[in-house]
């Protein structure tokens, strides 16, 4: 072993050294004493959490809407990490940030890792398909390839209904898709649907049927995160002072808050 | 860690690996060191608008993202027309990216040799052609290999972009078993560790090929790379 060898040895271990010690340097998820929310979101799942390019290109939508009357009515301030949606629960779970606001269906598989709050959204389930498709129900779906995020309870829904699950990043994508003509179907959440078809004006795909009981969103936290009951008191007062049915109109013309 | 899910994990992580990852990075290799020929001799060439080309081509190929690179392919190309599926628009879209990086070594390897070989060659009546089939490439290709490897290696790893555009590679099969389990880290280390060992083997690769293309060397040559080498 020359002499050049070992100097270049101790430089590796001690830069791998530096490189571990700054890692460590995560929040060690004290939620509760901190006056800052973290909130885990998309920012490209419209109408829900998105950048409305009409108006400045802010992070917009009902998701973040709800989270940020929530903090205030809690007298806290929200710092907003956007992150794609297969990432978001490992962001979660690394303490990236405190609360995921994103439409997230409560399911039982994700209630056993996960704290969820009372929901603030019921919605259902639709199966979109090009316009004029001969597939009219969820028995036809066995066999079709479904576009979908990968970790999305519409992933879970198709496998169970004998789908080809092919992961996508997200909506835009499973439409692009569709309409190319590489997949055959993606399932989505109605509201998310509506709003597409009624901002884009696309006319070559359209909502063919309902798909599943209708589901409930609410944010989601780590087990047992000292957040969730304050998130639900928060909740309990919108819903009562009328806040939660107000920001549902703007965003869908009706009450969906459930 | 979860050594069940562990041990549940490696056969698919495998089988995406030997049948994505691997033939993915083969097929774009060769066809990127085609391309990267081609190129470089277009950019030797007394040809102006074949230099002009192939400036073009790599100016472009180096400017931009890979990951760009492949939505264009995949996801743009429909809109005129051409709908590739997902595996080859891969190796269409690592195939270009892999030659517009590898023509600038090939030019430069060739441009390394002393121009007393071509001298030399012409003197025992070879055309330019065959001087360069018989005498430059071979010495060029020597000097090629170890900047060529970072390529090819470089390549193991970026293939796993691909992954976002539905082909079924190693990084995919690990997002698709993490999905519904929700084991990112494991999955994610199992995949690291996986990329990890196949470039150990490329490098081994490499260190084998350098000594088999340097045996022709002069004696005093063959030395000073030797302690160079101890030194490295």
């Amino acid at each position: 072993m020359s002499r050049v060898h070992k100097t270049a040895g101790t430089l590796a271990i001690a830069s791998l050294t530096l490189a571990l010690a700054a890692c460590g340097g995560g929040s060690d998820g004290d939620d509760a004493a901190s006056d800052v929310i973290r909130v885990g979101t998309e920012g490209t799942y419209s109408p829900f959490t998105f950048h409305d390019t009409a108006a400045g290109n802010e992070l917009t939508g009902y998701d973040v809407e709800v989270i940020e009357a929530v903090a205030a009515e809690l007298g806290r301030e929200v710092e907003f990490s956007e992150t794609q949606w297969d990432a978001i629960f490992a962001g979660l779970e690394a303490s990236r940030f405190d609360v995921i606001a994103n439409q997230v269906t409560v399911n039982p598989e994700r209630q056993e890792k996960y704290d969820f709050t009372e929901p603030y959204t019921v919605s259902t389930g639709v199966a979109v398909l090009p316009t004029g498709s001969d597939i009219t129900s969820v028995a036809d779906l066995a066999g079709l390839t479904s576009a979908q995020s990968a970790t999305s309870n519409w992933a879970a829904v198709a496998r169970e209904s004998g789908a080809e699950v092919e992961a996508v990043e997200g909506f835009t994508q499973a439409v692009t898709l569709l309409k190319q003509g590489r997949v055959d179907v993606t399932l989505n959440d109605n509201l998310a649907v509506l709003d597409y078809l009624n901002t884009s004006g696309d006319t070559d795909v359209e909502i063919a049927f309902e798909v599943g009981e209708p589901s409930e969103q609410a944010f989601a936290l780590r087990k047992d995160s000292p957040l969730t009951a304050e998130i639900d008191g928060a909740l309990q007062t919108l819903r009562e002072n009328g806040t939660l049915a107000e920001i549902s109109e703007r965003w869908f013309g009706e009450d969906v808050s459930g | 860690m979860d050594l069940d899910l562990v041990r549940e994990s490696i056969g698919p992580l495998l089988l995406g690996t030997i049948r994505g990852t691997i033939p993915l990075t083969a097929f774009s290799f060769v066809g990127g060191m085609v391309l990267a020929v081609l190129v470089a001799l277009a950019r030797l060439s007394a040809v102006a608008p074949l230099r002009w080309l192939a400036q073009g081509y790599v100016s472009i190929i180096r400017g931009t993202p890979l990951l760009v690179q492949l939505f264009l392919i995949f996801y743009a190309l429909p809109s005129l027309g051409i709908t590739i599926d997902p595996f080859p628009s891969a190796v269409v879209a690592f195939s270009l990216n892999v030659g517009g990086y590898a023509s600038e070594i090939v030019r430069a390897a060739i441009l390394s040799i002393p121009r007393g070989q071509w001298e030399a060659a012409e003197t025992i009546g070879y055309g330019r052609a065959l001087a360069l089939r018989r005498v430059i490439l071979p010495q060029a290709a020597r000097v090629a290999v170890p900047p060529l490897s970072n390529t090819f290696i470089s390549l193991v790893k970026d293939t796993s972009l691909a992954s976002a555009i539905l082909v079924t590679e190693l990084l995919r099969k690990a997002q698709e078993i993490a999905a519904p389990t929700f084991e990112f880290l494991t999955l994610y280390s199992l995949a690291a560790v996986i990329y990890w060992v196949l470039c150990l083997v490329l490098s081994i690769g490499q260190g084998f090929l350098e000594r088999r293309l340097g045996r022709h060397l002069a004696p005093q040559v063959a030395k000073v790379e030797k302690v160079r080498q101890e030194m490295a």
